[in-house]
């Protein structure tokens, strides 16, 4: 597992500027506004042309509210060994992102941190 | 008499621009990792000078030997930013310095750029096949990715309605069209050489092209596509593809259409080494473009790495769609995608 995780980790340093390589990011999400969430994970969707996690939030209210977490494409992450295993359903995650437009609860993922404290990067550049 | 204008002008106190800046130029910009290039049009109509890069209008002022040309284009993400160029001619070449403009963010740094007199280099004739088969991975750098066009006004009012996202093709697993998606990075694609054609693998989308060398023509009655009908040419060591029966389309993220009758053409050339293909992609679309786009892109050869399946999958287009209440909005707008 250990292995798996540098192998991410180590693999996701570099040759990440490709990830929106193939649709307009700025279209969706503001370059210069990010935000941190945590919660869990509820859904996990794999599959090009974006991959997307929903996190289920507690905000500053008490109240619960879910974020659609966006990354690049399967096809690209799956070369730096980031796979439809490395993240799962329940777990706790902790995610810094670039927000959506116009007060969306979308965000653009710059990095994960997984519940044993890896994090997995993704520039977007 | 370019030069005594000049000389008569200067010595009346008036500063007036050198006719010879007028001209086609073969710019280089010397960005961050790799050098861009693309091709600089300064034009001259009575005392106005117009400016265009790659085919699209770039805002210019010229003053005696100074030109200062701002050219906008856009990062791998979309965000939109101005190459502020600004030099003089001397020795009849164009040289000076860059500096970028943006609300966003951009990893391009200021630096140097030049110009030459563009030449164009004839092709042989005579055919000289390389060897261009196997994988190749996108290489940085050479697409100024000239944001804006030179658009007609039919194209100008179907553009004004365009919604970025939503009307985007390739967000809901539509075939980008060979337009765009030939001048994307990140992701590599094959050629196989086999009797009579190559055939091109892209990974993204798993999008496959047939390039016909035997001369053929369209089957009557052959649908427009994404990729279209390809046929080429050995020009001595360039491929010349040529490519019509598109289905309307965009030509990148601004969402500039493309039309059924558009015709790309495509010059591949191969390095000396056979280590990088390169090539010059040209739209001509005459019912949305005054003046034909121009994109180029590299790629290296890359034997080690292997073309992944691409299977795609709508949903996450259409449930945030749904989220957010926009699916019968999107739906009110099929016609446009017709």
């Amino acid at each position: 597992m250990h292995t798996i995780r540098f192998t991410v980790l180590a693999l996701a340093c570099f040759a990440t500027s490709y990830a929106f390589a193939h649709h307009s990011f700025a279209a969706e999400f503001l370059g210069d506004q990010t935000r941190t969430i945590e919660g869990t994970v509820t859904e996990v969707w794999f599959k090009n042309p974006h991959v997307r996690y929903y996190i289920e939030v507690t905000n500053e209210d008490g109240d619960q509210e879910s974020w659609d977490v966006r990354t690049g494409s399967p096809t690209l992450l799956v070369r730096r060994g980031w796979t439809q295993d490395t993240i799962r359903e329940g777990d706790k995650i902790k995610v810094t992102g670039f927000l959506g437009r116009d007060g969306r609860k979308l965000l653009s993922v710059i990095n994960i941190v997984l519940p044993d404290g890896t994090v997995l990067g993704q520039e977007g550049y | 008499m370019r030069f005594l204008l000049l000389t008569l002008a200067l010595a009346m106190g008036q500063a007036i621009a050198n006719p010879a800046l007028e001209g086609e130029w073969m710019l280089q910009i010397d960005a961050t990792g790799a050098p861009l290039s693309g091709l600089l049009q300064l034009e001259r109509d009575g005392e106005e000078w117009r400016a265009f890069v790659e085919g699209g209008p770039a805002p210019v002022t010229v003053d005696e030997n100074t030109v200062v040309v701002d050219i906008d284009s856009r990062d791998l993400r979309g965000f939109v930013f101005i190459i502020r160029l600004k030099g003089e001619l001397q020795d009849d070449r164009l040289q000076g310095t860059f500096t970028i403009h943006s609300d966003a963010q951009i990893r391009m740094a200021p630096s140097t750029w030049s110009a030459s007199r563009y030449e164009k280099i004839p092709r042989s004739s005579e055919p000289d096949p390389v060897d261009i088969s196997g994988i190749w991975t996108p290489a940085p750098g050479i697409d100024i990715r000239k944001y804006s066009m030179d658009l007609t006004p039919a194209a100008e009012e179907w553009h004004a309605g365009y919604l970025m996202h939503y009307d985007q093709p390739n967000v809901r697993c539509i075939s980008p069209g060979i337009t765009a998606m030939v001048a994307w990075g990140g992701y590599p694609f094959e050629i196989l050489d086999s009797a009579g054609r190559l055939t091109f693998l892209y990974e993204v989308d798993s999008e496959v092209r047939r390039i016909f060398l035997d001369g053929r023509e369209a089957p009557e009655f052959y649908p427009g596509s994404g990729m279209g009908f390809s046929t080429g040419r050995w020009e001595g060591r360039d491929l010349v593809i040529q490519t019509s029966h598109l289905e309307p389309n965009v030509r990148d993220f601004r969402g500039e259409p493309v039309s059924e009758n558009a015709r790309l053409e495509e010059i591949y050339s191969l390095s000396d080494d056979g280590q990088t293909l390169s090539a010059v992609i040209t739209l001509y679309d005459p019912d949305n473009y005054k003046r034909p786009p121009i994109r180029r892109r590299a790629w290296t050869r890359n034997p080690d790495t292997d073309i992944y399946p691409y299977e795609c999958d709508p949903d996450s287009f259409f449930r945030q769609m749904y989220n957010e209440g926009k699916l019968e909005m999107y739906f009110e707008r099929s016609r446009r995608r017709n």
